[in-house]
């Protein structure tokens, strides 16, 4: 049987791809938001899982409105690397798991959610901004990408999007391989990207958004789209994906790490999770 | 009430906002999938080449174009025009999203940017 160790929280941005790609991490205004990731990567190499769910949205590279995908499951061996409108990113493709992935399929469906599911997924700064803060190239551990419709209303509830979590660790728990598997989930904190209230950020909710997503996520699949986007910025309305991580792991976790840094556009947000059934190895 | 109680984009107001409904979707569809195409770099040579012979193959509008040659990024917002398309016509471009946020907002780049909180650390321009 297959088993979550854990699970990562953390905001996905154009502009962190930016940084790392212009070398800004050790610069003043950057060195907060990478030193951050320095004991999320300590902690994903230690425990070494053999696979990572990552749930994301896609920013219309993938996919587009002629028909957009509610939920999409990348089950490909791999996943190739999105131009997004700039030149693609110079990485080498994800590892996929296409075992994974269709029993993943089967069992979802099985327990009611009917993902699309993609035999080429193309991957964008939703996952590959923050994939190089977390782990090093080569990629060394294959990826199951979720894509959840986050863009073009109606999306999914916050409620749904935590249920989406436990039916992927029931799927987990019916896997037949003894894995170790973490799953993440990307979302930038308070941001709006448009109209006179862009650049709007709210540490507070931020705050209070990842104090409630470790010891009370109920409270959080309770509020609307229209809560989230008044408190954090239409664009924010993608924190629902967090809720799909968390609600994967055990009721009660235990804090691996935590931060937060809002220096320009968004808030950045990250938080790491350890399910409280795996015995870690020491931090 | 709304018949959908948990849904956006009916409810309630969000200010100053546009949240992308079905119905903004369905109004901007030949706008976003001409700027969608532009995720091709041929696509991209193509349009900066010629942007009106670009635009037509795409059967854009006569007010579609005049917003997109006007860089008017508020304008095609509210027209239906999805801010994560509309940033790859700007790429294109050229333009950051940090300038088309400062116009949005009715702002020079520079007063804009002293309005972050980040605004006093260095950050190296290259």
């Amino acid at each position: 049987m297959a088993k979550i160790i854990g699970g990562i929280g953390t905001s996905h941005a154009p502009s962190i791809a930016h940084a790392y790609d212009k070398n800004l991490g050790t610069d003043e205004a950057w060195k907060p938001l990478f030193d951050g990731y320095g004991p999320v990567k300590d902690w994903l190499k230690e425990t070494a899982p053999d696979l990572i769910i990552m749930i994301y949205n896609d920013h219309m590279n993938r996919f587009f409105f002629d028909a957009y995908p509610t939920l999409a499951l990348g089950v490909g061996e791999v996943h190739e690397i999105a131009d997004e409108g700039w030149g693609k990113r110079n990485f080498p493709a994800l590892q996929g798991d296409a075992e994974f992935g269709w029993h993943l399929a089967r069992s979802l469906v099985a327990d009611e959610f009917d993902p699309t599911i993609c035999q080429e997924i193309t991957i964008d700064h939703g996952i590959l901004s923050i994939l190089p803060l977390l782990c090093d190239t080569p990629w060394p551990v294959p990826i199951i990408p979720i894509a959840v419709n986050v863009i073009q209303h109606p999306v999914p509830t916050a409620r749904r999007c935590y249920k989406l979590g436990q039916a992927i660790r029931h799927a987990v728990e019916l896997y037949d391989h003894d894995i170790r598997i973490a799953i993440v989930g990307t979302g930038g904190m308070s941001h709006q990207l448009h109209g006179k209230r862009f650049g709007f950020m709210n540490e507070e909710w931020d705050n209070e958004f990842l104090d409630a997503l470790e010891t009370n996520p109920e409270k959080l699949t309770a509020l609307s789209h229209d809560d989230y986007m008044e408190r954090g910025g239409v664009e924010s309305v993608e924190m629902i994906m967090w809720l799909t991580m968390r609600g994967a792991l055990t009721d009660k976790v235990t804090r691996i790490h935590r931060h937060y840094y809002a220096p320009f556009l968004t808030g950045f947000g990250l938080i790491a999770l350890g399910c409280t059934d795996i015995a870690e190895p020491a931090q | 009430m709304s018949r959908y109680p948990m849904e956006s984009g009916g409810n309630r107001a969000i200010s100053d906002s546009f949240v992308f409904t079905g119905e903004r979707s369905r109004k901007g569809y030949r706008l976003n999938k001409f700027a969608m195409s532009l995720t091709n770099p041929d696509h991209r040579e193509a349009f900066r080449a010629n942007e009106d012979a670009y635009m037509d193959r795409y059967h854009l509008s006569e007010e579609e174009k005049a917003m997109v040659r006007a860089r008017d990024w508020g304008a095609l917002i509210r027209y239906g025009g999805n801010i994560y398309i509309m940033v790859k016509v700007a790429g294109t471009l050229g333009i950051t999203l940090l300038q088309m946020g400062a116009q949005m907002r009715g702002q020079s780049l520079d007063a804009f940017m002293a309005t972050r909180p980040g605004a006093d650390a260095k950050v190296r321009k290259d």
